[in-house]
């Protein structure tokens, strides 16, 4: 805001050399000729680096939320004999400055073989297996992933189900498709690393949503200790997924450091992102469910097929699982069977993005909107009457979720309130009466929110130093969260210091615990419920050494806005530089069981998963003449347990929104037939502007959770929610030209066509 | 080697450099002058993080070569705070409406609002985000933004957006508005 | 996404800016507000051995009334176009069309010259020329030479100006009392270039319809005038002329580009409306300028 702000391109190191890569112009082939003579003796440019160089180097290569043993696509720094994707690194250049890379890269000369490449959008959509040949050769199939896994005792089906599809009044059968579109931070990927042999240490700065994964990453890939490596990130301009593992070039910046014995630096530019930052969404969905003559859902059955790119990050990209356990949302759907498929293809990996798994309630929630029509009843009563209500509290879903303090009845009720649900229909037959299309959209969904494993233990670390102030560090990584600000308001609040008086400091492996970074829509409940925990900790000990000074009782004394006083005598008050100076240095006359200094730290247990819950609505308004949409009204009604910061919440949910208005309008990233990408610049991927987003209006309904604080996920519901909101809206405007509308994205060429009669 | 001597006054300050004529001004205000606060989103012109003013015009420090700036004055985000940790009236909107997340866009979002509310002190909803199409934001959904903007308004006319001052109002330009 | 190394030259007259570039010969540039040149170099889909820049060209940036002529500088900023007040009052469609040219940033920066040389097919100011019947003026070293709007462009981007010539001015005829103009433009945001842009222009006597322009933009490889179908309108009784008809019929002739933004048949269809919005736009302000 005042350009003080740091973010990785703005740290400068001496002597550090800066990173171009020739990348794989073609889907899929074979490596012919690679000569990068001229280039090497160009001026200015240290050494272009081929895989012959690089891969070498390569000892392991995971992801710790995955861990050792998960499938990998066959991972290499650069492509060695063939390429499999447009974008693939094939050679790395480090030159004195970025402009002298990029002359470099125009006198390699690379011939490519070309080989007919595994488009799935391309090829009878989504078939699995390509007959035209394997992603990757080494595996002998294009499934990168299936569930249920035929290998591991799995039920393949529900018998339960299949009679209910086959008996059940009404049936219906429905396939989604969501296109591919991506998280697109304003700020790209970027990392500066330097080895130095002498003292064995590795220095990382990285643009990352997690700088422990860094440095494990870097540590695993080179056989070194982790204990050699310090990663740190500055700022961070937004990643929403795709800053939260070390994608391979990320990889490449700490081999060629580690190999070169120098510092290299790649701050990747809008093109590079766009085609080779993680992809995201490009899946399927076909939904059949089932439900009895009243409306009320007696089963669902459910198939995911995912195109997971070449070189997917975590693991093999796939989110399947996580679809599988979220889908039911807030209903109670009786019978339930999911499985899914994930394909690789010659396209660029997938990465996660704010809500990975979120095709379940992109297809649940137009499924919702469709059967309702179809029954002849209302899409807001059809919800309420299969939803699940707090006196059903605690809920166990059909897959096995537990809920104990949503509220998606309260926040669905909210919503149609706040976008006037009932006064709609007046609005829309009087627009239609005078040719304009009017629609409204609803969507309802659960937050789940993953606790377990990594993700489930993050901790919190508090030190009061001498002059009485406090210290937070944190294993988070905020890149546009604010954790910084909710961090400190929930230590202020728990400890009972100004919160002006709070530092955080995250992100960085030398400075903060051990944590996973932010990422998954844990920061309030886990950053905030570790930051209270560990606020009443420190609290509890800053009463004891009081006690002592005071001679009082800890219980007689309290602690508010950093200053200790005897309770009914607030005459009697010790600020908290005096507490501060005793624990460090007046401790002589310390109990025995009293520890000097003023330190805590809270490694919080998380439950396997986490939920909140909202309802979003859209009246959107089509241009019958162009197909062009304009979303009129945005309504959001939200329950994220107690709000450490409504300012903050809301910030996250609009953020998610406008990505879905973007998502489902104007973003799409487009493979041609033979995997050459065509939207590489920001004139053709389109994101949504000021001018292209309505005011959105919030509603809260607070329901605390059981964790500490009672704070619950809100980071990834906005975007996971938003897309069918406004599809559904888009739907209910076109229903007089009988519009299906199940495949994205909604361009006015598609719309206009439904108008018109040509498409259905 | 193919260098070119340019003299620039950056936020006030007279500022020296030898550089290639391909350098784009971002890079050069980034690297010669070692003012990082303007950032590079895309460097083809479409996001507007690297808009900075020249000669009182905001434009893109993308699409401009160092070159091209040699005499000109230039004003980028580190030169609209008045400094000793106060803000701007702009910027303290943005913190005050949340108008910013992750940072990144920010500096082009307080250079193009500085620059609007200059030449358009009151503007409508639909002036204000017409104004604000040519920055892109990832992180906020461009509402705090928006608010940010709307309170700058209210505060310098004591008007709600778009709103036209009472007849006894409306004065003769006389004083220059400051840009 | 660096640019590739180049000379860098700028002139400060219009005679040396045409020395420069005859002494560079083929491998030469000229630059001028650079929003749509910067980011061809930026990307490297081209390469310059020199850039000759006009911005410091003074005398190529004026607004100047020439007997029934705006004559326009080359490196006339499109912001100053769009505020000035005897533009905007000689030739409203100029500044109608100038605020749907991207962002005031890029306005800023941005000049007529650039963007008529230039020649973006989906571009506003190539149209608008051609739909005024503009004249532009070029100069190179035989001296100055007079090019028609409807001769200037002969592809993609690509002129009939010679490798070593300037564009220095662009002359709209200001129309005559009874005219009227509209831009009608389908672009997916604000700012963006259009997806299908049209420019319509009729002059009214005596409610007939004396003079008539139809120029079409986003349709083709350059943008295109419509003389046989405006012929069509010429005596015609303004109550008689069915736009929604006009429009469809016009549409028939197009063949637009088929990209990621629109296919050939959304931009055929999209074409047919602007075409009857913008003609009917235009006959309601002519019809105002006669009766005012």
């Amino acid at each position: 805001m005042t350009g003080h702000g740091r973010f990785v391109e703005d740290v400068v190191w001496p002597d550090t050399w800066h990173v171009a890569f020739l990348r794989s112009p073609v889907a899929r082939g074979r490596i012919v000729g690679l000569d990068v003579e001229a280039a090497r003796a160009l001026d200015g440019v240290r050494v272009v680096l081929t895989a012959a160089e690089l891969n070498p180097l390569v000892r392991s290569w995971w992801q710790t939320a995955v861990g050792p043993d998960a499938p990998q696509p066959p991972r290499r720094l650069l492509a060695a004999e063939d390429v499999r994707w447009v974008g693939e690194p094939i050679a790395m250049v480090l030159a004195t400055s970025r402009y002298v890379a990029e002359d470099a890269l125009e006198l390699i000369e690379l011939d490519v073989e070309e080989q007919p490449p595994v488009i799935a959008d391309h090829l009878d959509r989504w078939k699995v297996e390509g007959e035209v040949g394997l992603v990757h050769p080494e595996l002998g199939t294009n499934v990168a992933a299936q569930v249920p896994s035929p290998d591991r005792g799995m039920p393949m089906g529900n018998a339960a189900l299949d009679d209910v599809l086959g008996t059940a009044p009404h049936v219906f059968d429905e396939t989604f498709h969501q296109h591919r579109y991506l998280c697109v931070p304003m700020e790209a990927r970027g990392i500066l690393a330097r080895w130095d042999p002498y003292r064995g240490r590795m220095e990382i700065v990285a643009a990352t949503q997690g700088a422990h994964e860094v440095r494990a990453s870097t540590a695993r890939l080179l056989g070194i200790d982790e204990t050699q490596v310090h990663a740190s990130a500055e700022d961070v301009g937004g990643g929403f997924g795709q800053k939260m593992y070390m994608s391979t070039e990320d990889h490449c910046v700490v081999a060629a450091a580690y190999r070169e014995e120098c510092a290299v630096r790649w701050i990747e530019d809008r093109n590079e992102n766009l085609v080779a930052g993680g992809h995201a969404r490009t899946e399927d969905m076909r939904l059949q469910v089932a439900t009895d003559e009243t409306g009320r859902i007696l089963g669902i059955k459910a198939h995911h097929v995912e195109d997971v790119g070449a070189f997917p990050t975590p693991g093999v990209g796939s989110n399947a699982k996580l679809a599988a356990a979220y889908l039911p949302g807030p209903y109670d759907i009786g019978q339930y069977f999911f499985s899914g498929v994930a394909t690789y293809s010659n396209t660029n990996g997938k990465c996660a993005y704010r809500g990975p798994w979120m095709m379940e309630t992109v297809a649940r929630e137009q499924m919702m909107d469709i059967v309702a029509v179809e029954l002849g009843i209302d899409p807001l009563e059809f919800r309420r009457h299969n939803m699940i209500t707090s006196d059903r509290l605690p809920f166990t879903t059909s897959s096995g979720m537990v809920y104990e303090t949503v509220t998606p009845r309260e926040t669905l009720d909210q919503v149609a309130e706040l976008i006037d649900y009932e006064g709609f229909r007046a609005e829309q037959a009087a627009a239609r009466a005078d040719g304009r299309l009017l629609g409204i959209g609803l969507a309802a969904y659960i937050e789940g929110s993953p606790g377990f494993g990594v993700l489930g233990a993050e901790q919190v670390s508090l030190r009061i130093d001498y002059d009485g102030k406090v210290l937070a560090s944190t294993g988070s990584g905020s890149h546009g969260q604010s954790v910084e600000t909710t961090v400190a308001q929930v230590v202020a609040d728990s400890l009972g210091v100004d919160y002006e008086d709070v530092r955080v400091v995250q992100n960085d492996t030398a400075a903060s615990p051990f944590g996973s970074g932010t990422g998954g829509s844990r920061t309030a409940a886990v950053f905030g419920g570790a930051a209270r925990l560990a606020g009443e900790k420190l609290r509890r000990k800053v009463l004891r050494v009081a006690a002592v000074a005071l001679e009082a009782d800890p219980e007689d004394l309290e602690l508010d806005l950093g200053v200790v006083r005897v309770k009914g005598a607030p005459a009697v008050a010790l600020p908290m530089a005096q507490v501060a100076a005793m624990a460090y240095a007046g401790h002589a006359a310390f109990p025995p069981d009293l520890e000097p200094g003023l330190e805590a730290a809270h490694r919080i247990k998380a439950p396997t998963f986490m939920f909140s819950n909202a309802a979003h609505a859209a009246v959107v308004e089509v241009d019958p003449g162009t197909g062009q949409v304009r979303v009129l009204r945005y309504a959001v009604s939200e329950d994220c347990g107690n709000m450490i910061n409504p300012m903050v919440v809301e910030g996250q949910i609009a953020g998610g929104v406008v990505q879905g208005i973007g998502g489902v309008f104007y973003e799409h990233f487009v493979y041609d037939s033979t995997g050459n990408p065509l939207t590489t610049t920001f004139m053709d991927y389109l994101l949504p502007t000021a001018a292209d987003v309505p005011e959105i209006v919030y509603g809260h309904v607070v329901t605390p959770s059981t964790t500490p604080g009672g704070f619950k996920p809100v980071g990834e519901g906005g975007a996971i929610v938003s897309p069918p909101a406004l599809i559904n809206a888009v739907r209910d405007a076109l229903r007089p030209f009988g519009a299906r509308l199940t495949a994205q994205p909604l361009t006015p060429a598609v719309l206009l066509d439904i108008i018109e009669g040509n498409t259905r | 080697m193919n260098e070119h001597r340019i003299e620039i006054v950056v936020n006030g300050r007279k500022r020296t450099a030898s550089v290639e004529p391909r350098k784009v001004l971002a890079d050069v205000l980034r690297e010669d002058c070692e003012l990082t606060g303007t950032h590079l989103g895309c460097e083809h012109g479409v996001c507007g993080a690297c808009t900075v003013l020249v000669d009182g015009d905001a434009v893109r420090s993308c699409l401009m070569f160092g070159v091209q700036a040699d005499g000109a004055e230039v004003t980028t985000i580190e030169g609209v705070a008045p400094g000793g940790g106060e803000l701007s009236d702009v910027q303290a909107a943005f913190r005050d409406c949340h108008g910013l997340q992750c940072g990144f866009c920010t500096p082009g979002f307080v250079i193009t609002v500085r620059a609007f509310l200059a030449e358009n002190p009151r503007p409508t909803d639909a002036e204000i985000r017409s104004a604000l199409s040519g920055n892109l934001c990832r992180c906020t959904g461009y509402q705090g933004i928006i608010a940010a903007v709307r309170q700058v308004v209210r505060q310098r006319t004591g008007l709600p957006p778009g709103a036209e001052p009472p007849a006894s109002d409306i004065r003769p330009p006389s004083v220059p508005v400051a840009p | 996404m660096k640019p590739a190394p180049f000379a860098y030259e700028a002139p400060t007259t219009v005679s040396e800016a045409v020395d420069c570039l005859a002494s560079h010969g083929e491998e030469a540039k000229v630059l001028a507000g650079g929003q749509s040149l910067v980011p061809v170099l930026a990307l490297r889909l081209a390469r310059y051995e020199a850039l000759v820049d006009l911005n410091r060209v003074g005398e190529l940036d004026y607004v100047r009334r020439e007997g029934s002529t705006m004559v326009i500088g080359a490196m006339t900023r499109q912001a100053t176009i769009e505020r000035d007040p005897t533009l905007r009052a000689a030739i409203p469609v100029l500044r109608e069309a100038t605020r749907l040219i991207g962002h005031p940033q890029i306005r800023n920066r941005g000049t007529l010259g650039g963007s008529v040389a230039h020649g973006d097919p989906a571009a506003e100011y190539p149209a608008v020329a051609l739909a005024t019947d503009a004249t532009i003026t070029v100069i190179g070293p035989a001296g100055p030479r007079i090019i028609e709007a409807a001769d200037l462009y002969d592809g993609p981007m690509s002129t009939t100006l010679a490798e070593d010539e300037i564009l220095t001015a662009v002359a709209f005829p200001v129309w005559c009392p009874g005219s009227g103009f509209a831009v009608r433009e389908m672009a997916r945001r604000e700012g963006d270039f259009a997806t299908v842009g049209v420019i319509a222009g009729v002059t009214l006597a005596d409610d007939r319809i004396s003079r008539a322009a139809l120029a079409l933009f986003g349709v083709g490889a350059t943008p295109m005038r419509f003389r046989q179908l405006e012929g069509e309108l010429l005596g015609a009784d303004f109550l008689a002329v069915d736009p929604t008809d006009f429009g469809e019929t016009l549409a028939q002739r197009l063949d637009p580009p088929n990209d990621v933004h629109a296919s050939t048949a959304y931009r055929t269809r999209v074409a047919a409306r602007l075409v009857a919005e913008a003609l009917d736009a235009a006959l309601d302000t002519a019809r105002q300028e006669t009766t005012s």
